[in-house]
């Protein structure tokens, strides 16, 4: 759904170059690997996403994208030290929507955290060990970027009951 | 003469009597025994996670405290009770009603004030450190579940996470 894998989805960034190399399909690689593409995604994203901030918030992006950069390296060093071959990021992605102004690139930063979030949390049902530890690390700071972004974006509540769930319960 | 022979043979009977009648209440007795034993062996251990959702039932009752001694934060705590209502039912969902009721047995891992008590920013504070104690309970949960449950935990983690960020803050 983001990333490195073409989809239809409108909601993510998506590569713009040619089609991407064959990935797993299933169990823990494949999941990693989506983990992997919505991180490379996330880091081209927070280069537009700062430029359209004040200073106060380019600062907090600046931190998103090096967090995002660190949780990428950490997860290319597990899957090379696993035999994989864990892609490069695009040269370049389409963003789902341009942006063009603060609201804009807030909106963007909720969906990509969101995102990320959630193929974390795909990843945490997928892995184990120092993996799983990784996956859950990841879900949890994800979230907690993206209820601050929500709060920039005036986004109330600005929490959700189950971060990184695509599909979440009904409200009680 | 009736007497002498009760008296010389007594001890004979008797013994027998009292040996059988003991062997016969010792087997009655272990049977007992194993009945009673059979009794309680089909209850359940408690699921790894009845923590946890006594913990989520646990923060509920703080908030709903909270949000009745101090109106004016209900509009800010109310999605983070709504949050851990929903947590426990899920979890509920996940492992089944407890046996017997576990909610006010739980206490955070951290000594606490009340969240009743005191002015609006020390409950705020006081909340925010009963989330993040919840925090670190639901990830040592998560990395030692089964891989069907970690999603679910994950996610608690996370909300437990971010309610702990969004107390922090000053507005």
């Amino acid at each position: 759904m983001v990333g490195l894998r073409q989809s239809t989805d409108p909601t993510t960034p998506q590569p713009t170059g040619g089609p991407s190399p064959e990935r797993p399909t299933s169990g823990a690689p494949a999941a990693l690997m989506e983990a992997l593409a919505a991180e490379h995604a996330a880091i081209f994203a927070y280069g537009p996403i700062g430029a359209k901030l004040d200073e106060d918030l380019a600062e907090f992006a600046r931190d998103a994208e090096a967090a995002h950069r660190a949780r990428r390296d950490a997860l290319v060093l597990a899957l090379t030290a696993d035999g994989a071959d864990p892609p490069a990021a695009e040269p370049s992605y389409a963003l789902p929507f341009p942006v063009s102004g603060t609201a804009d690139a807030l909106r963007l930063a909720v969906q990509i955290e969101e995102r990320v979030a959630a193929v974390w949390r795909a990843a945490l049902r997928a892995g184990a060990g120092v993996t799983g530890a990784g996956a859950l690390v990841g879900l949890v700071d994800a979230a907690v970027r993206a209820t601050t972004w929500r709060r920039s974006a005036g986004i109330t509540p600005a929490t959700v009951p189950f971060p990184g769930d695509p599909c979440p319960p009904p409200p009680i | 003469m009736v007497f002498t022979m009760a008296v010389r043979y007594g001890p004979v009977w008797t013994r027998r009597a009292v040996l059988g009648a003991a062997g016969g209440a010792g087997v009655a007795g272990v049977l007992a025994g194993c009945s009673l034993f059979a009794r309680e062996q089909p209850e359940p251990p408690p699921d790894p996670l009845a923590p946890l959702l006594a913990s989520a039932r646990a923060l509920l009752a703080r908030y709903q405290e909270a949000i009745a001694d101090h109106p004016d934060l209900a509009e800010r705590l109310e999605p983070i009770r709504q949050a851990h209502a929903a947590h426990a039912e899920a979890l509920e969902e996940l492992i089944g009603p407890p046996a017997t009721p576990t909610s006010g047995v739980w206490s955070p891992p951290l000594a606490t004030p009340t969240a009743g008590t005191g002015n609006p920013a020390d409950v705020l504070a006081a909340l925010a450190e009963v989330e993040r104690a919840g925090e670190r309970e639901a990830r040592l949960a998560c990395l030692s579940a089964p891989p069907e449950r970690t999603g679910l935990l994950g996610s608690i983690t996370a909300a437990r996470a971010t309610h702990a960020e969004v107390l922090t803050w000053s507005d």
